[in-house]
């Protein structure tokens, strides 16, 4: 589904992205974590296409996906959500997402019809609000929404494109301690048909969603495996909580 | 996001009869009065739809009125076409200017944007003032006007050319209203709203804007084409900046954003340069101190204001 080989990224002569490879099967769930500076926002960014790798090929089904910009990737089925709310200020949530949903059918051109307003959109709007838990909040307007509104909202537009990889970015980035679990099981509860990949440094969003983890450290894929594993790994507890002996 | 609310058909349907009632009743003047409203609100219009609904505020829409006039006119009085021919080139010519500039300055945001279309603009005037062809600055004359004397209008009676171009205002009005609440609209309001958003959900943004700015633009050249027929004379005058200057003071004035607005902006602009201009050269200090005052209380315009203090005299009540 997703094939990501050797890709590597530097500003000027900072190695931040190094040989990365990663290999996701269709459905699956893939956490990538890493402490803060791994390297966790830039292979983001050249997942997504705001930024372009230095050498390596990211493919998409089989098709070639590295050059390609964020709109082009976007109309290919890959969707993401922002690590801080990027929504359409001013508009409820009802319209934020039929936006997304007549962006993601490709209607945007047409000076005659209203594909806002259509049958197929409006479908995609209630399934969408359905999934995220905004189904009661479609007429609210984002300004008054909830910071948790918001960033359910954030998951809603990223989903309303239909897309089969979506990429999050920190989908539980200040959501406090009480909503964590509820926003852990939206996240489990998405179709299993859409593959997804989630860029994150809280351990648990991995250990509750997650069917394989990637852990990153200064810009390589440092270590790989199931959940189990991972809580296992003696390389990953050293990099989440260093090393005991050497700080008491 | 535009809504055609009942105070929008209300103010515009109230501008419109009060300034055909003041080209009936009033003489010759007052229907060129009318007249000059009605060209600067076709323009405003026009501007308020990139400006208030795409986040393109131009400072070349002068320029792209001066091309639809010159467009008219070179195809009535040089070419000898017809004037059915002439609206429509003159149409298309402002529609693909509009398309290049917007192609060119769509990835340009803010100030620069801005700066983008002033350079555009003052570039198409320069070439129409150095055109021997067009007749440089002597301008063009001999400009032909719509025969309408099969339907009973008679275009060079001053009442019904009057009434004819408050018609025109209307049909550009209810285009561009039709037009942002397509599907085309909406997706326009989103790149307003956020355009790094529009392009992460797989749309093309600097082509959308483009079009739009080529849709105004051709609403523009409208505007050109009954200015060429009015005086039937045009010179590089009509392409100067200080045109898309005072056009951007109207959508301000009248209320960015909103529609509605810039056609009692422009009624508002002109009505008050006559009757000030009457009593002192300094006009401008008024409409200036009108324009600060507008600015300052919320930068919403007058119209705007209105829109604004009804909306949350509704919400008060919903709360209740």
């Amino acid at each position: 589904m997703l094939d990501v080989r050797d890709i590597c990224k530097n500003f000027g002569g900072l190695r931040v992205s190094r040989d990365i490879s990663m290999h996701l099967e269709r459905g699956e769930r893939r956490v990538v974590l890493g402490p803060n500076g791994a390297g966790k926002t830039t292979l983001f960014n050249l997942l997504a296409g705001t930024l372009k790798p230095t050498s390596g090929e990211i493919l998409l089904d089989g098709a070639r996906i590295t050059n390609l910009n964020v709109e082009q990737r976007a109309r290919l089925g890959l969707s993401r959500s922002y690590q801080k709310n990027n929504l359409f200020e001013g508009l409820t949530v009802r319209e934020n997402l039929a936006l997304a949903a007549a962006t993601g059918e490709g209607k945007t051109s047409s000076f005659f019809s209203r594909a806002h307003e259509s049958r197929s959109v409006r479908e995609t709007v209630e399934e969408v609000a359905e999934m995220v838990g905004l189904a009661d909040r479609l007429d609210t307007g984002v300004a008054h929404a909830s910071y948790g509104n918001r960033r359910q909202l954030e998951v809603g537009l990223a989903l309303a494109t239909k897309p089969k990889l979506l990429l999050m970015d920190e989908p539980t980035s200040g959501v406090g301690p009480g909503m964590i679990d509820a926003f852990h099981r939206l996240i489990a509860s998405l179709p299993r048909e859409i593959t997804i990949v989630i860029v994150e440094h809280d351990l648990d969003l991995g250990f509750d969603v997650a069917d394989r983890i990637s852990v990153l450290n200064y810009g390589e894929v440092v270590f790989e495996g199931t959940p189990d594993e991972t809580k296992g790994s003696d390389v990953v507890r050293e990099i989440y909580l260093g090393d005991w002996q050497g700080d008491a | 996001m535009f809504h055609q609310t009942p105070l929008k058909t209300f103010t515009v349907a109230a501008v419109i009869a009060a300034l055909a009632l003041y080209a009936i009743l009033g003489g010759y003047f007052p229907r060129e009065i009318v007249i000059e409203i009605a060209l600067l609100a076709i323009l405003a219009v026009s501007l308020d739809f990139v400006a208030g609904y795409g986040g393109m505020v131009s400072l070349c829409h002068g320029a792209i009125y001066g091309i639809g006039a010159y467009a008219f006119a070179g195809m009535t009085a040089i070419g000898g076409y017809d004037t059915v021919t002439a609206t429509l080139v003159a149409l298309a010519a402002a529609a693909a200017f509009g398309l290049f500039v917007g192609a060119v300055a769509a990835n340009i945001t803010g100030i620069f944007f801005i700066m983008a279309t002033l350079a555009f603009g003052q570039m198409a005037y320069v070439v129409v003032f150095e055109s021997r062809a067009l007749g440089g600055d002597d301008g063009l004359s001999g400009i032909a006007r719509y025969d309408l004397s099969a339907i009973g209008i008679d275009m060079n009676d001053s009442l019904q050319f009057a009434l004819f171009c408050l018609a025109v205002v209307v049909i550009a009005y209810a285009a561009a209203a039709y037009v942002l609440r397509s599907t085309f609209g909406r997706t326009l309001s989103g790149i307003h709203s956020n355009e790094d958003r529009m392009r992460a959900l797989g749309l093309t943004a600097w082509r959308h804007k483009a079009v739009a700015f080529s849709f105004s633009s051709m609403l523009a050249g409208a505007a050109g084409i009954l200015a060429a027929q009015h005086t039937q004379f045009v010179s590089p005058e009509l392409l100067v900046w200080t045109v898309s200057g005072e056009v951007l003071i109207v959508v301000i004035l009248g209320g960015l954003g909103t529609l509605a607005g810039p056609i009692a902006g422009a009624a508002l602009l002109v009505l008050l340069k006559h009757k000030i201009g009457a009593y002192t050269e300094h006009w401008h200090l008024v409409i200036g101190l009108f324009l600060v005052a507008a600015v300052m209380a919320g930068g919403r315009g007058v119209y705007g204001q209105i829109e604004y203090w009804l909306r949350q005299r509704a919400g008060r009540r919903a709360d209740a």
